[in-house]
């Protein structure tokens, strides 16, 4: 614990927390790279300049590995690792390219997709919107389903909101409370489609241990917890 | 529709709050801010935030804000508006009249913390070199000022020997008279992290606060000491290290004064703080001192965080230098991981502390007594410098009521509601003929104030602070100021209407300046804060970008080496009677701010409305009171009201507070003792009584609070008194 913390830097995410290992060399789209042992295959995607798409990784968080979205290829594996949840091993040569993860991961977004509000797709600048960019997605293929659009926000807290309609359930802000700030206020409560972001015991944020450091709506890779200064008419759904 | 608006352009700067000085982007459109997010390159918070940096901002542009000059001729007299010309005219012909009548030494300033270095630095010139005397003196006084004499006296330098990462290799972290997790929250998120890898914690505090127990952060010892035996409790942890042969007599003897610390051995060693005896005396099982002493001298890595718990006391220094000869007597200095690291209150305190602000000192605590150092002063500046050290901020109070300290300059501080014995204060204060309040909002001090200066927050001007772990940090401009000047700039012109002409383009020069007259400092500069980021003094040709871990090689005393100080322990007078049977203590609370001049005028109120008064079950049921009562709180020094609640955080016998509020009034209460090297009042001890309020006394306490606050969460009590 020692680069993760003093690794990071400001306009790069590594996704996953930087390490201190012994230097290890692998190939990413053909290209060397020398990440030190301990090391995702993320963060060498990264170093490499050949960034992957993602969603539940960011570099401040240990590695999750929920999202799907930032599959690769390796050389002598079976399958798409999640690259956030794969250690870098001497020699390995990783893909991060090809038709076929292309198709995965638009298969995937298009799934996050259909459980968020149709008119925040466009002109948003969240990190989600983001990653739609890089796979080059605009909308999915679904008609309406089961969603989360009119479950209530959030506004107890003075300061930022939650918007479960945004919610992509991928922990992060659970995991920023637990590993940055130490406070253990979030959890994710229920399972499968029922499973959302809870604060205390299913409380109000405000009402909850939440000490409202903010580390979860940085977390946020969705706008789903965001700033209420960022809506100056106050924040209502379309 | 509810995508959020995005920010147009991102500025990096330093949260102005605690002493963690966490980098920020502080996000705009126009001249709006409208959001803070942590910088992930700050080195101190590595992209994380409290609530206070990253949200509770908006103060900058709250109403209450002071936008023209004021002028009055006597304090019962209205403000008068006037343009910064008059103003500035006003207060140098005042100066002027005052050296007068009543000499050159009648006048004086205080610096503020929330300020700049570079404001700093130009505060404490304007009193020496324009004032012409050292009646020049900084809040530090009331805070850490027993740290720079006691880290000083063993250590050689009055500052952290660490950096803040470096508690993510300490074995074993040991807090002392500090509370992290609400404090610092920054750093107590990075100390709940190595905790939660395994670190053991040792606290000594006499309240179980939220650093001692909270969700995956629990104290394997935790001293609940009684308020004011911190140094027998460290005494006797010395004890037990040097009677079962703990300490580290290689590092002392290549490290250290040998004979400084047999010497030392022997005062402690003594039966005197034998566990037992200590024990009784602290309130504390002696098991558990024994307990907390071989863990912190097993480390291998052991690390020493304190706050104001230390030095508020009559023993503040001694406390200091306890915690100093414990680590030399250890080995737990040079080194990652290991040290004595102060928790610093204020975003620059470390910078109030190391610029010069002192009546005593020049920067880098350097004296002025020292003809070298004047002349090096003297030549940069062109005029000659007093050799006299100047008057202490309570000094300065004291030769107000005897009628020979006649006007003030006072930036960004507000002694009525911060300092002791607040009676004393105001009394000073309308003894006085021009004091000049330099500040962004009316305050209790400018009460009595003549001259009315609006100040600029730190979102709206240029310079650097210096944070508790020595790191220079850029402060750079996110919005216009809103009276028009930069602090730094007032205190310019205020300077050249004194008829000191100095001009400065930018801030920069300023640094520049006080980098030529700083060792410590004298290779910062903005172009190299620009291009490294931050960096801990010393910065010099030695470290150019700054210096991590003091101490490495050697300690900065004539010798090099560490020594032993003699801290025997005396009790404070301040002593629990029939009449005061309780011990009062203060602390701070996560959502508030000091004084709370900023967060009370944020939505952080929505979570702590008040301040209240913390007492044990049985304390409150022997007086008959339950939670939510109103009760008097009565010392020999004055009393104030606050509302009680039943906590389990303090053992029978203690009370504690929070001062974040005006109207709690809790330096009406405490004494007016201090320490006996430094002045630091005693806040952590007073003897109290508690008793609930009687209905007519309701009536007459509200009439109390009823000033002109302009505070929209109080306007309603204010309508209700006007009323009646």
């Amino acid at each position: 614990m020692w680069n993760e913390v003093r690794g990071l830097r400001d306009g790069v995410d590594y996704g996953t927390p930087p390490r201190d290992g012994e230097p290890v060399s692998l190939t990413v789209d053909g290209t060397e790279v020398t990440v030190p042992a301990g090391s995702s295959v993320m963060l060498a995607t990264v170093q490499a300049g050949r960034s992957v798409p993602k969603l539940c990784a960011t570099d401040s968080l240990e590695a999750f590995g929920s999202c799907r979205v930032c599959l690769v290829e390796i050389e002598g594996q079976r399958g798409y690792p999640a690259s956030c949840t794969t250690v870098v091993a001497p020699g390995m040569e990783v893909r991060t390219q090809s038709e076929r993860l292309t198709t995965l991961r638009k298969g995937v977004m298009e799934l996050y997709l259909s459980d968020f509000p149709e008119s925040e797709i466009p002109d948003g600048w969240s990190e989600l919107h983001r990653t739609l960019e890089e796979i080059g997605l605009e909308g999915h293929r679904y008609g309406e389903g089961h969603n989360h659009f009119r479950s209530p926000v959030d506004e107890s807290n003075p300061y930022f909101l939650f918007d479960p309609a945004k919610c992509i359930v991928c922990s992060r802000c659970v995991r920023a409370c637990e590993e940055v700030q130490g406070t253990f206020a979030l959890t994710i409560q229920g399972r499968g489609f029922e499973s959302k972001v809870a604060a205390g015991q299913d409380e109000p944020f405000m009402e909850s241990e939440c000490v409202s450091c903010g580390a979860c709506v940085q977390a946020c890779p969705s706008h789903a917890l965001v700033e209420k200064s960022l809506f100056p008419g106050g924040y209502e759904r379309a | 529709m509810p995508n959020p608006r995005k920010p147009e352009k991102e500025t990096i700067t330093i949260c102005a709050y605690c002493g963690v000085g966490c980098g920020f982007k502080a996000e705009t459109i126009g001249n709006e801010i409208v959001r803070m997010t942590p910088w992930k390159d700050g080195k101190s918070n590595h992209g994380h935030s409290c609530i206070k940096g990253r949200f509770s901002y908006d103060y900058y542009r709250h109403p209450d804000r002071v936008k023209t000059p004021m002028i009055r001729a006597s304090i019962d007299d209205p403000w008068q508006e006037v343009s910064w010309e008059e103003a500035f005219a006003h207060a140098a012909s005042e100066i002027k009249r005052i050296q007068a009548k009543y000499g050159r030494a009648s006048v004086g300033g205080v610096s503020s913390s929330r300020c700049t270095n570079e404001e700093i630095f130009l505060t404490m010139k304007f009193v020496r070199a324009v004032l012409g005397n050292n009646n020049i003196d900084n809040c530090a006084r009331i805070c850490h000022s027993p740290t720079q004499f006691g880290l000083s006296a063993t250590v050689g330098a009055g500052a952290a020997s660490q950096h803040f990462d470096s508690i993510l290799q300490a074995d074993v972290i040991m807090v002392v008279g500090a509370n992290p997790t609400e404090g610092h929250p920054v750093f107590g998120s990075m100390m709940k992290r190595r905790i939660r890898q395994g670190a053991k914690l040792i606290v000594i505090d006499p309240r179980r606060t939220e650093t001692v127990d909270s969700p995956h952060c629990r104290a394997d010892v935790h001293l609940a000491l009684r308020p004011g035996t911190n140094v027998a409790i460290l005494n006797s942890l010395a004890h037990v290290i040097v009677r079962e042969n703990l300490h580290a007599p290689e590092f002392i003897k290549s490290r250290c004064e040998w004979q400084e610390f047999e010497h030392w051995a022997e005062l402690v060693g003594s039966d005197e703080y034998s566990p037992e005896n200590i024990g009784a005396i602290a309130g504390v099982d002696p098991e558990d001192i024994r307990r907390a002493a071989r863990i912190y001298a097993s480390g291998p890595r052991s690390t020493v965080y304190y706050g104001l718990g230390v030095t508020e006391h009559s023993q503040g220094s001694t406390g200091v230098m306890c915690l100093g000869n414990l680590a030399l007597s250890c080995g737990m200095y040079g080194r990652e991981g290991v040290g004595v690291n102060p928790l610093r209150g204020q975003g620059n305190v470390q910078g109030g502390s190391c610029l010069g602000s002192w009546p005593h000192v020049l920067t880098g605590y350097r004296f002025v007594t020292d003809d070298a150092t004047r002349s090096s002063f003297e030549a940069e500046w062109g005029v000659e410098l007093d050799p006299e050290p100047g008057l202490r901020l309570p000094n300065m109070f004291d030769a107000a009521l005897t009628g020979h300290f006649k006007g003030m300059y006072i930036m960004g501080e507000d002694p009525v509601q911060s300092d002791p014995n607040q009676n004393h204060i105001i009394a000073a204060l309308r003894k006085m003929e021009c004091v000049i309040v330099h500040d962004i909002f009316l305050n209790e001090t400018s009460k009595y104030a003549h001259v009315l200066l609006p100040g600029s927050s730190s979102l709206e001007k240029d310079g650097t602070f210096t944070n508790a772990e020595r790191r220079i940090s850029r402060v750079r401009k996110v919005v216009e100021p809103l009276a028009g000047y930069q602090d730094w700039e007032v205190t310019v012109k205020l300077m050249n209407a004194l008829g000191y002409d100095v001009q400065y383009a930018h801030a920069g020069e300023v640094l520049d300046e006080l980098a030529r007259l700083s060792p410590a400092y004298s290779g910062a500069s903005f172009e190299l804060l620009d291009r490294v980021g931050s960096a801990q003094w010393p910065v010099d040709t030695k470290a150019p970008e700054g210096t991590e871990v003091l101490h490495m090689e050697q300690f900065p005393r004539a010798n090099g080496l560490g020594t032993f100080m003699l801290t025997g322990f005396v009790p404070t007078r301040e002593r629990i009677s029939e009449q005061y049977p309780l011990l009062l203590t203060t602390g701070r609370i996560l959502s508030q701010y000091n004084v709370g001049t900023q967060t009370r005028r944020t939505a952080n109120s929505q979570w702590h409305p008040e301040d209240v008064l913390e007492m044990s079950r049985g304390d409150m049921q022997v007086r008959g009171l339950h939670t939510g009562d109103r009760v008097t709180v009565a010392s020999r020094f004055g009393a104030t009201q606050l509302k009680v609640v039943e906590s389990n955080r303090v053992n029978p016998g203690i009370v504690y507070t929070t001062f974040h509020h005006a109207e709690s009034k809790a330096n009406a209460v405490t004494s007016d003792l201090s320490d006996w090297a430094t002045n630091c009042p005693e806040y952590k001890v007073t003897a109290v009584e508690v008793a609930k309020v009687k209905p007519d006394e309701k009536s007459r306490a509200r009439t109390d609070t009823a000033h002109p606050a302009h505070r929209e969460h109080e306007a309603e009590a204010l309508v209700a008194v006007e009323d009646a």
